[in-house]
């Protein structure tokens, strides 16, 4: 599946900004299944310098520092991203939990290809001992690892609110847990939290996804928005697996990847910092368009009922 | 004490009766604990030869003189502020130092240092594995959970080369005696070791307390260590003669005092995260001359803060950009961020192995036995032994859920607690280690005159410098009160000890002078930070408003308890003066009508009001202990002065008498202020700036009481009083004998060029100040401070005394409180273009 993803992000401010530093993480990954065609970032003001890298989990990054005062700060991502991954396996086929926890500690690798970088607690991802219960209740002596981790995902989704007005990004992941209400990033980080409480090393994955108009609506540009999921290390076999506790679904073919990290702040699509007295206004505007329309039917919200970001 | 008698070895038949004695009873009073290791005593019993001539010689002091030596050497300690401070405390505690060192023979040393240094290249060589091909971990010695856990694990510096070329600069071990007497390590500190600067100061402390035991037993210095180390981080430098920068978290760090004492003794900039920018992959220290480059950073921050847009972005002590200035080799920072992985406990149970894989050596020096439940052998084996263990966190995770941190005895839990643990562990095993448990070995510490075994702990620091590994010989230890101990932290009950090495040898007298060649002669003072320029900008305003409070509190004593004067103008001109401290904030505005007396007492001691005397010493003084490096030991002992007396004043209500006495003693240790910071700093930017800040705040209060007291209507009394108020009735009186009259006292007060007090000699010296600053703008144009200045100054020295209106008077106030502003936005960090840093927010 080929995707035409546009991702335009646009902070005001009352008083002019006159120096800003900013990392962008808008280029989609490259893996084994997906394949970035294009991919081109434009920022206006016009930056002073402009570096790309990698940043530690394989994110190619683009840092850029502007020091014209500037009212205004727009970043324009364009990609082209073909996505192929296999369908998602079948849950009962896979090792039970405790072998994978096992597996995890012996792994010969500090990259983000092995499970070691994503076993321990983050900021966001703190195991507490409530969600760690919750999961808990999913993960039976010797259960196979993607059944128990779909059947916590479709717990997250039948038992949380999805609720946009509810959390802002910097909302704690315990309270969105004991209120049961958030967005994916919430449902994400209380996923995550869950799991390393159990051991279990997992990933946040910072993404879109391809979203299916009502039926006999056209689609709105600028009316989708990044997504977030959580990838889980499932034995040296089977490697990273998809979950999408939003929508309680696989990760398959509707989901493209832009970064993954331990949690939110390891995969932020703009992080920077800048001088300014602090108000700020950001709007941002995402299409994701899959360019072989007909490909399109036989697709996630078929399967889910619902999707949001 | 003659020196030649100090050898090793001597007996107490050789010492005076009494001191024979004392000796004798010391060593029958001294019951170390059965089965623990203890340095005066061997595990026969005897005593170890150092301690012994060392205590011979120090009974030899008669009690009341040793009293008094120790005591005057730690008065030191207090007059030069050595202290530290426990987390969120306000204030600062001073530093207790036992009298006694701990005394390491040459044998003993030997052993140690060879033990440290193995270590330190074994940590050097894991860190350059680990961030570099991560070979161990591929090829299976070590796993790579034990590594991640660690929140000072970095993987965005992996693969990068760190600029110097080294991981650390600094590495120290702590260390105690095991069971069977050989030494271990109990902790590695790769981090950002601490207490190097303590050692230095209580070496100075004991070395000024018992010269002649000092000089006479071959204690090893500490001198070359340090040299060593300045040489070595010098080193890491793209250029010769490099800027290099020690990185506090600042002044409300733990180790505030250690970081501001290693920098002024090593002669670093000390500098906080703010003071330095980021930009094309290189630092820059913000300074009044603008940018310039910090090619050396001696980091005390730990590397998760350092860089608010790359790691921790909660985090106000870092420098956005910097992670990408190392990348770049564009600054050297060291120890290196990342290196605080090497302290994680997970790993301690690895290092034999390692050593051999590594170094190709058996460890010289063993840990405490630990083992990592992330490994299924080992986790059976702890949860086996479970309850004769101690368990720790095997990773340094800064618990903010209130979890406990340090290593807990399994033994001392209850059932349930245990249970816990257990549970936790089950749960996430890699969280964990199982350690033997240990006691700490003991040293002999002088308590009411009896000698006791204390447990202590051994700090001892290994640096690279250009000739090699180094080892400071002594280090820093620190005592425990109580005597079962099994960790000690500097929070609580523990006391510091200096480490005295004995060589068997005398040593040399070393000389720290570099060899003539290359040094080259040099008279710039240096490039002025702008936050220090900020704080002593506002030292000086604080300790001038100080003084300017001071005296109208003296009139308000002196002149209205006069009855004469008192009978037929009092009422008014105290309202004039109660006014003037209102306006300051020294006085209630309720305060307004209360009889004299009270009032100079509350503008004196009144703690809630924002303008009193000892509101605004304080503040000076929180201002000066945040820049304790740039101020001598002298100007900071006579403003803790000026603070403690104030503070015992404001504990009674005082007489007239005593407030009186009160005014006139804190004038007279500002002038000592005043007159150390004319004639003991160097005339560096540093100075200008406390110079301008009581240039400026003089200026403002002359033109204020000059308003006030010598209107057009102004009576003789009044005249007086502003004469007074501005110290200037000596000279007054000496000019003019007909007696006060406006016109004179006017021009005395303001325009009088050759009166220190005058706004016009403000004014002219203000103008040198910024003559002699550095220029940021190179189109030639002048810059706003002077833009405003200039014309004041031509105003002032045109003035005519006899038309000098209260309105003028108030203009000229106003265009000092503009001056102050611009210089604020021209030097300081919170001028108007460096606005607060803020992370760009919102689900992007």
């Amino acid at each position: 599946m080929i995707y035409a993803l546009r991702h335009r992000t646009i902070y005001s401010y009352e008083e002019p900004v006159t120096f800003a530093r900013c990392v962008l993480r808008l280029t989609p990954r490259t893996s084994a299944t997906q394949t970035v065609l294009a991919n081109a970032i434009t920022v206006s003001p016009w930056p002073a310098s402009t570096s790309n890298g990698t940043g530690p989990f394989g994110e190619k990054t683009r840092t850029v520092v502007i020091d014209t005062p500037h009212a205004k700060l727009v970043i324009d991502a364009a990609s082209r991203v073909d996505v192929h991954a296999p369908p998602p396996p079948d849950p009962r086929q896979s090792e039970p939990w405790e072998r994978v926890r096992g597996e995890s500690f012996s792994s010969r690798s500090l990259g983000p290809e092995g499970p070691a970088a994503f076993l321990y607690p983050t900021r966001r991802t703190r195991p507490v001992a409530s969600i760690t219960d919750y999961a808990r209740r999913s993960f039976a002596t010797g259960r196979p690892i993607v059944e128990a981790a779909a059947e916590l995902m479709t717990r997250i989704h039948d038992d949380f609110r999805y609720d946009p007005e509810a959390t802002t990004v910097g909302t704690p992941t315990e309270e969105a847990f004991t209120q049961r209400h958030g967005v994916c990033q919430d449902f994400a980080h209380v996923m995550i939290a869950g799991l390393k409480g159990l051991g279990l090393p997992a990933a946040y994955v910072s993404g879109y996804l391809r979203t299916i108009p009502p039926p006999g609506k056209p689609r709105l540009a600028g009316a989708d928005a990044t997504h977030a999921w959580v990838s889980i290390w499932c034995g040296e076999v089977q490697g990273w697996i998809g979950f999408d506790p939003t929508n309680a679904i696989l990760v398959a073919n509707d989901h493209i990847v832009l970064a993954v990290g331990r949690d939110y702040s390891d995969v932020a699509p703009i992080d920077g910092i800048i001088l300014a007295p602090g108000i700020q206004t950001l709007k941002v505007e995402v299409d994701v368009v899959p360019e072989d329309a007909v490909a399109a039917q036989p697709d996630a919200a078929d399967r889910s009922g619902r999707l949001s970001a | 004490m003659a020196a030649d008698t100090a050898t090793t070895g001597r007996r107490s038949a050789d010492l005076e009766p009494t001191a024979a004695k004392r000796l004798s009873a010391w060593l029958r009073g001294y019951t170390p604990v059965p089965g623990i290791p203890d340095e005066l005593f061997d595990t026969m019993r005897r005593p170890r030869g150092d301690w012994l001539s060392f205590l011979g010689d120090f009974a030899e002091y008669p009690d009341s003189e040793f009293k008094s030596r120790f005591e005057l050497a730690t008065r030191h300690i207090r007059d030069t502020g050595v202290s530290y401070r426990i987390y969120g405390e306000e204030n600062e505690r001073s530093w207790p130092l036992n009298p006694l060192p701990l005394i390491l023979g040459k044998r003993e040393w030997e052993q140690i240092a060879a033990g440290v240094e193995q270590r330190a290249r074994l940590i050097e060589a894991l860190l350059q594995d680990l961030y570099g091909e991560a070979s161990l971990v591929a090829d299976g010695h070590l796993p790579a959970a034990a590594v991640t856990g660690s929140p000072d694990f970095i993987p965005a510096l992996r693969g990068v080369k760190p600029p110097g070329g080294r991981y650390m600069q600094l590495y120290a071990a702590d260390l105690g005696r095991g069971p069977d007497g050989r030494w271990w390590v109990l902790d590695d500190r790769t981090q950002a070791p601490s207490g190097a600067g303590y050692a230095l100061e209580n070496r100075l402390v004991l070395s000024r307390a018992y010269p002649n035991l000092y000089n006479a037993m071959n204690v090893k210095r500490l001198a070359p260590f340090f040299d060593g180390f300045r040489r070595g981080l010098a080193a890491t430098a793209e250029r010769a003669d490099p800027r290099i920068c020690l990185l506090t978290p600042g002044p409300f760090s733990e180790t505030y005092f250690e970081q501001a004492h290693l920098a002024r003794y090593l002669g670093f900039l000390l500098v906080e995260g703010d003071d330095l920018i980021a930009r094309d992959g290189k630092v820059y220290v913000r300074t009044v001359a603008g940018l310039k480059r910090a090619d050396v950073i001696l980091r005390r921050v730990d590397a998760d803060f350092i860089d608010p847009l790359e790691l921790n972005g909660a985090s106000h002590l870092g420098t956005p950009g910097m992670l990408e200035a190392i990348r770049a080799g564009g600054v050297a920072v060291l120890n290196m961020p990342g290196s605080g992985v090497a302290e994680s406990k997970a790993l301690l149970g690895f290092l034999p192995k390692l050593c051999r894989q590594l170094l190709g050596q058996d460890l010289l020096m063993p840990n405490v036995a630990t083992w990592w439940c992330g490994q299924p052998v080992e986790r059976e084996l702890v949860e086996r032994n479970f309850d004769s263990l101690a368990i720790s966190p095997a990773f340094n995770v800064q618990g903010d859920d209130g979890a406990p941190s340090g290593p807990r005895l399994m033994a001392d839990l209850s059932p349930q607690e245990r249970a816990e643990v257990r549970a936790q562990l089950a749960d996430r095993p890699g969280d964990f280690v199982g350690q033997e448990v240990v006691r700490l070995s003991t040293m002999p510490v002088l308590r009411d005159g009896r000698l006791e075994p204390a447990p202590f702990v051994l700090r001892v620091y290994a640096t690279w410098t250009p000739d090699g590994l180094k080892i400071m010989p002594g280090g820093f230890c620190r005592t425990s009160e109580q005597l079962d101990v099994r960790a000690i932290s500097m929070g609580e009950n523990a006391r510091t000890a200096d480490v005295w090495v004995i060589d068997d040898k005398p040593v040399e007298r070393v000389s720290l002078l570099a060899s003539q060649d290359d040094v080259k002669v040099r008279r710039i003072l240096g490039h002025l930070p702008s936050r220090a320029a900020d704080n002593l900008f506002w030292l000086g305003r604080y300790l001038e408003r100080a003084e300017a409070t001071l005296r109208l509190a003296r009139s308000l004593c002196t002149s209205l308890m006069d009855s004469e004067s008192a009978a037929h103008a009092g009422g008014e001109t105290l309202a004039c003066l109660q006014h003037l401290l209102i306006d300051w904030g020294a006085l209630d505005e309720a305060k307004l009508g209360a009889a004299a007396l009270e009032s100079a007492r509350d503008a004196l001691h009144d703690q809630a009001a924002y303008g009193s005397v000892i509101y605004l010493v304080r503040a000076a003084r929180r201002t000066a202990s945040t820049m304790r490096e740039r101020l001598s030991a002298d100007f900071w002992a006579l403003l803790l002065n000026l603070e403690n007396d104030l503070n015992e004043g404001a504990q009674a209500p005082l007489s007239e008498a005593e407030a009186l006495q009160q005014v006139e003693s804190a004038l007279q240790l500002l002038a000592a202020l005043a007159g150390l910071a004319q004639e003991n700093m160097n005339r560096g930017a540093g100075w200008r700036f406390l110079d301008m800040g009581r240039r400026l705040e003089r200026g403002i209060n002359t033109c204020r009481i000059t308003r006030t007291f010598a209107h057009d209507e102004a009576t003789t009394d009044d005249l007086d009083l502003l004469l007074d108020l501005a110290d200037s009735q000596i000279t007054y009186r000496a000019r003019y004998l007909v007696g006060m009259a406006l016109t004179p006292v006017r021009d005395m007060v303001m325009l009088d060029p050759f009166n220190t007090r005058s706004l016009a000699f403000q004014v002219d010296t203000l103008k040198e100040h910024l003559a002699a600053l550095p220029s940021l703008l190179d189109d030639g144009m002048l810059e706003e401070p002077k833009r405003i200045l200039l014309p004041l100054a031509a105003e002032v020295e045109t003035a005519d005394a006899a038309h000098l209106t209260a309105a003028r008077m108030q203009a000229f106030e106003r265009t000092l409180l503009k001056l102050s502003s611009a210089v604020a936005d021209r030097y300081f960090l919170q001028g108007a273009h460096a606005v607060p840093t803020v992370k760009l927010g919102g689900l992007a």
